[in-house]
């Protein structure tokens, strides 16, 4: 047996590293059963609450960044993402979740954050 | 009876030369139409995946390519029996015809860079911290100060990404005359800054490899892998409700053997 393709590298352990970093990070599925529904249904939850928070947070930089905030509304958005993020911290320890945990591969659309 | 399938070629003559497969079998091609499917008869389920079988799966597609445009078949798909095989066969034939046409006289090759993401992440605090003209959020209320952190470190991600693109940009300028199609998913890691698959045709594959050795040149610091010239795994495209091939994401040789968690279990049809 004879393949004529080859992998070169002079990294191969780094590189082996990486792509289990990357394979290891997202589940393929929600990972629910009889035993471990309640966690299985709190992670798709708390995954798509994820979601909504950094795009609020990403949405008040961006306006931060223009200038279209008020210092007013400066202090209220940030005590809104503090408290979120105050929220979130504490579900995720209730549910035993870390946050590379909170992320979906939705296949060839790719992972969801 | 089992059939093993390694690949559909464009092709309904017989392989010529002998070519064994899984367990020592000997490998040949059930045609349909003008297209075939490559199999080899299996008596038993493959338990687990080892390197071995996965060198063998590999080395049948391959030894195809020399002679025929191949759709490579995720490893381990087996099909119960002729009648499904043909009536897959018939099911996908639009399918696999169009695909043929695409890869024809094409290969595939796999890039995969590291980049030192620490030492680029200091040297972009640095460049912030120096920036006097930067956006800032003033005032020192827990409030405040939490969406200051948070509009920093939004600034420092944003210019991470800038210069993962550029870099990503720089390469795609050298490979752009070469590569038919493209696949690349950038920061899958903070260090992991590239890994891309390329559809390139046979003819330009030593100048597929020059240009790679020209990025590679001037970027001591990075670390590179190369792969290839593979059967175009990454480049088959079916139907989304097919199970057959639209898995087969064995993006290189490299990649077969650490994902085989993912390779577990035979697809049977």
């Amino acid at each position: 047996m004879t393949l004529s393709s080859m992998v070169e590298t002079d990294f191969p352990e780094e590189f082996v590293e990486e792509m289990e970093k990357s394979n290891n990070a997202l589940p393929k599925r929600i990972d629910a059963n009889p035993k471990n529904v309640e966690k299985g249904l709190a992670k798709l939850v708390l995954t798509l609450i994820e979601l909504i928070r950094k795009l609020l947070e990403k949405q008040a930089m961006r306006r931060v960044e223009a200038g279209s905030l008020s210092d007013e509304e400066i202090e209220k958005v940030g005590e809104t993402l503090m408290k979120l993020e105050n929220k979130m911290d504490e579900l995720k320890e209730i549910f035993g979740l870390k946050d590379e945990e909170l992320n979906l591969n939705l296949g060839p659309l790719g992972d969801l954050m | 009876m089992k059939l093993y399938l390694y690949g559909i070629i464009d092709s309904s003559n017989q392989i010529n030369e002998p070519i064994y497969g899984l367990e020592g079998a000997g490998v040949y091609s059930i045609p349909f139409c003008d297209i075939g499917a490559v199999v080899s008869e299996i008596s038993r389920p493959i338990r687990g995946v080892t390197e071995g079988a996965v060198l063998e799966h590999e080395a049948v597609t391959e030894k195809l390519m020399a002679n025929f445009a191949v759709l490579p078949v995720r490893f381990q798909t087996i099909i119960d029996g002729r009648d499904n095989l043909l009536s897959m066969m018939q099911s996908y034939y639009k399918d696999f015809r169009d695909n043929l046409d695409r890869v024809r006289n094409k290969v595939e090759f796999g890039i995969k860079v590291i980049w030192p993401s620490d030492k680029i992440k200091e040297h972009i605090t640095n460049a912030y911290k120096k920036n006097d003209k930067k956006v800032s959020v003033p005032g020192n209320s827990s409030n405040k100060r939490f969406m200051r952190e948070k509009f920093e470190k939004y600034k420092l991600d944003e210019e991470f990404e800038k210069k993962a693109n550029k870099f990503i940009n720089v390469m795609d300028m050298f490979f752009s005359k070469f590569v038919a199609e493209k696949k690349l998913k950038k920061l899958k890691t903070e260090d992991l800054l590239l890994d891309a698959v390329y559809l390139v045709k046979k003819d330009d594959q030593d100048n597929f490899r020059e240009a790679f050795e020209h990025i590679k040149g001037p970027h001591a610091n990075f670390k590179f892998l190369f792969s290839g010239p593979w059967p175009p795994y990454n480049f088959v495209i079916l139907p989304k409700n097919s199970n057959l091939l639209k898995d087969s994401r064995q993006e290189d040789l490299f990649d077969k053997v650490i994902q085989h968690q993912d390779l577990v279990g035979a697809d049977t049809i």
